[in-house]
């Protein structure tokens, strides 16, 4: 792994944290009480950042994966797949964060509430994209699969948002991105910003490790093959 | 593009001449249809659920499950032998070899979707209601959809070590707007509303059939290189 990533993801990583422990304080001991929901609305601070931290380490999977079968630059496909398995850890997390606060505030684990089964299909279409990866004898033939898995669920997620939005909405309205600006309590903004700050490190620090690991990998690979000292998977160095 | 047209023409010709001659898909999707009706008689009771009442979601379901039987063996006849190297040889765009696969498995699918409505309609005593044409649309736009994803799936889920067990995963959480709108529009059909209430699922459903049609066509090239 070269120097310039590991300290890059090094730093990225450590700013995170520390953000991450500034965000669990204000969480904490600082935001006021949501005065509906009460204080296991607290929860959306961590909750919100990781949705957003998701869909856009999903426009990243899709980017790098277009620009990959165009290009058939390598490091864009290792791009893809570094932002594929930081995009499914937040999307796990947002999945585990929503049922605690639904149960609370829903009084249900679960409801067919678009956004959330909006981000269950995410989840799947991730889960997809590493099984096509890993499923396949020829490395090549499996990343342009999970490219193509990439782009096709990007380009359905809009459709998926629109046709869930169409059948049933009960999750609270935007609270941020809407036209009239944000309704929310300026702490509470400050707060979900501070939140969002630190998901967005932690998950591009993890992005650049995983980068880093996989050229390593790739390497290592390239290297057994021109030494002879492993058979020369089908198409690999094609 | 009168000779692309031809060239589609021809590959629809040979699958639909290979379906006819040896009825392997529709027979197994047909069969399968029929079986599903006769469980669901005995997994409903009708005492409890008027059938009507959830037709339309159980027509659906049971169109997209055949179908992913008939979806996973789209290219298992060229995977044989090697034959589609064959196919890849002749002097066809990629994409005109994907949308003849594409209108095969659409045309195959429309025959087994339209015993899913004999069927389901004898067994339960369904009434279809007044707008044919609509419910045409319908259903037929968004079985267009399915097999635009489901063809280019198949063609990944074919060649990966998983084989068919992989397509369903890849294909349904991406059906899920087919699934929303093809059931509502259905199901306000069999209520008897009139064709207007269901001009914007036909309208969604169009866009989906496009857009997955669209990124088939350009993606599929990627998907059959070597």
């Amino acid at each position: 792994m070269s120097a310039k990533i590991r300290w890059t993801g090094a730093v990225l990583g450590v700013l995170g944290v520390a953000l991450t422990l500034v965000l669990h304080w204000m969480v904490f001991f600082w935001v006021p009480t949501e005065r509906t929901m009460g204080v296991v609305q607290r929860i959306f601070y961590v909750h919100v950042p990781a949705a957003w931290v998701a869909f856009m380490a999903f426009g990243i999977v899709a980017v790098c994966s277009a620009v990959y079968l165009w290009l058939k630059d390598e490091r864009l496909d290792m791009a893809a797949v570094a932002a594929a398995e930081g995009g499914i850890l937040f999307t796990t997390i947002v999945l585990l964060t929503g049922p605690l606060w639904g149960r609370v505030a829903w009084g249900t684990w679960w409801t067919w509430e678009p956004r959330l089964t909006l981000t269950l299909l995410l989840w799947f279409i991730y889960l997809g994209y590493f099984l096509v990866r890993s499923s396949t004898e020829n490395p090549q033939r499996g990343k342009r699969f999970a490219a193509v898995v990439g782009i096709v669920g990007a380009l359905d997620i809009p459709l998926i948002h629109l046709s869930v939005q169409w059948f049933r909405s009960l999750h609270p309205a935007p609270v941020v991105m809407r036209p009239a600006g944000p309704s929310l309590h300026p702490d509470m903004l400050a707060t979900l910003f501070v939140g969002l700050g630190a998901m967005t490190l932690l998950f591009f620090s993890f992005f650049l490790y995983r980068y880093g690991l996989e050229r390593v990998s790739q390497g290592l690979l390239h290297r057994e093959v021109a030494e002879g000292r492993t058979p020369q998977p089908e198409g690999v160095l094609s | 593009m009168r000779e692309y047209l031809r060239q589609v023409g021809a590959l629809v010709w040979k699958d639909v001449v290979v379906e006819y001659r040896t009825r392997e898909r529709v027979a197994a999707m047909g069969g399968f249809t029929i079986l599903v009706g006769i469980l669901f008689n005995y997994a409903i009771d009708p005492t409890a659920v008027e059938p009507q009442a959830i037709a339309s979601g159980l027509i659906w379901m049971t169109v997209v499950f055949g179908g992913m039987l008939g979806l996973g063996r789209t290219f298992h006849l060229e995977e044989e032998e090697g034959a589609f190297q064959g196919v890849l040889l002749s002097p066809i765009p990629r994409d005109a070899l994907y949308l003849g696969k594409v209108v095969a498995n659409f045309l195959i699918l429309t025959v087994v979707t339209i015993l899913v409505f004999a069927v389901f309609a004898l067994f339960f005593g369904l009434e279809f209601g007044r707008h044919p044409l609509a419910l045409a649309g319908v259903v037929l736009l968004g079985i267009l959809g399915f097999v635009a994803i489901g063809t280019l799936f198949s063609a990944i889920s074919a060649r990966t070590s998983m084989g068919d067990t992989l397509l369903p995963i890849l294909v349904f959480p991406l059906m899920v707007p087919v699934i929303i709108y093809g059931v509502t529009a259905t199901s306000s059909l069999f209520a008897g509303l009139p064709a207007s209430e269901v001009e914007g699922n036909i309208r969604m459903l169009g866009a989906f059939a496009a857009v997955a049609l669209a990124a088939g066509a350009g993606l599929f090239r990627y998907v059959v290189e070597e």
